[in-house]
């Protein structure tokens, strides 16, 4: 089938603003957004940037808007997005783009890293040196937040995060969510702290566009919820 | 002002259900604001500068105030029936899965409320301004 790509370039040597570039490709229903402009990258224009690595939905690499909403390009298939034979990319929003899909992931990592996304734990190991162990229900609590895999889709789909790129976002409520309802962890009150801050986990305002762009179906905004309900009463269960 | 522009840019042009309802409440609360702070700096001219106050009562009575009270008022029913709808929300994260349909029911309960408060005083301006 015939597919028209048009995607947004930029590159901040030499264009002053964004412009469209305009491919027509002979593709398969069943080809991946990735495999469209691999096919772009690799045959019509070099100059392409974009990033990916494990090209299937692991590595959380290519992140882009794909006809107006985030997704991730190796896991949307053409037949799905194609309207009119055209299908329209652009990076992320809310990022200082690099160049064309590439935007600057440095303060989104920042964020994650405010809210220590690690195992806090300093009692002493079990009596047999192995691991902490914990009941299937205790996992069972934070299972939905460790399938995040950082590819930005909700932090860059929100609109609280367009207006004022401070707030820590969706991601990292969703990573800080992981460790506070580890029934191992005992940093929580930390990072309950860390969130409550002016631009912490208030700066929510429930508008759901993070759960509908996340590629792993996390219920995002519920998860910033229930993170809202332990400092509203200082319970965590 | 980086996130205006990337809001006014690009922002309304995501197709989120999210961000159009996001959108909507900040300038419908923008349009209540814009009033209050009117409203309080006007009354409080009738004890700081009478003759100000006075001429401001007048403004008010002008067609183009008119227009604005109906503003206000498509802005108060949709910024109290969607902020009640978020509230509920973030109260109980659990009803996550019935989001878009209390979406759908705000924006009905807007147009069932709004829709004829807004014609009941748009008739009684007209009637004022033809007499």
């Amino acid at each position: 089938m015939k597919l028209h790509l048009k995607i947004k370039r930029f590159n901040p040597e030499h264009d002053k603003k964004p412009w469209w570039g305009e491919y027509d490709l002979d593709v398969e229903p069943g080809d991946r957004i990735l495999d469209a402009l691999h096919e772009v990258k690799w045959t019509l224009d070099g100059t392409l940037a974009l990033r990916r690595s494990c090209a299937h939905g692991v590595c959380g690499s290519d992140a882009m808007r794909i006809n107006g909403r985030n997704r991730l390009a190796c896991k949307c298939l053409i037949k799905d997005e194609i309207k009119n034979g055209q299908i329209v990319i652009e990076p992320i929003l809310g990022m200082r783009v690099l160049k064309d899909m590439i935007v600057d992931m440095d303060p989104f990592f920042a964020h994650y890293r405010s809210i220590m996304p690690f195992l806090v734990n300093d009692t002493p190991l079990p009596a047999n040196g192995r691991e902490r162990l914990q009941s299937p229900e205790d996992r069972q609590r934070f299972d939905d937040s460790t399938k995040c895999i950082l590819c930005a889709c909700c932090t860059t789909s929100c609109p609280s995060f367009w207006a004022r790129g401070e707030y820590i976002g969706p991601a990292a409520i969703v990573q800080a969510h992981r460790f506070i309802f580890d029934s191992r962890d005992q940093a929580a009150q930390e990072r309950l702290e860390i969130l409550s801050d002016v631009d912490g986990v208030w700066r929510c305002r429930t508008a759901f566009n993070c759960t509908e762009s996340c590629p792993r179906d996390i219920k995002v905004t519920k998860t910033i919820g229930e993170v809202k309900e332990a400092l509203r009463t200082g319970v965590i269960a | 002002m980086e996130g205006l522009m990337t809001i006014v840019k690009e922002g309304w042009r995501y197709k989120g259900s999210g961000n159009v309802m996001w959108m909507a409440h900040r300038i419908s609360g923008l349009g209540i604001m814009f009033f209050l702070i009117l409203h309080v700096f006007g009354m409080s001219m009738s004890f700081f500068n009478p003759a100000l106050h006075e001429i401001m009562l007048e403004t008010y009575k002008t067609p183009l105030f008119a227009v604005g009270e109906l503003g206000l008022a498509a802005c108060l029913v949709f910024h109290s029936i969607n902020g009640t709808r978020i509230a509920l929300l973030e109260l109980r994260p659990e009803w996550w899965l019935q989001q878009k349909k209390a979406t759908q029911y705000s924006l009905v309960a807007t147009v069932v409320i709004g829709v004829p408060m807004i014609l009941i005083m748009a008739m009684a301006s007209i009637n004022h301004f033809v007499k």
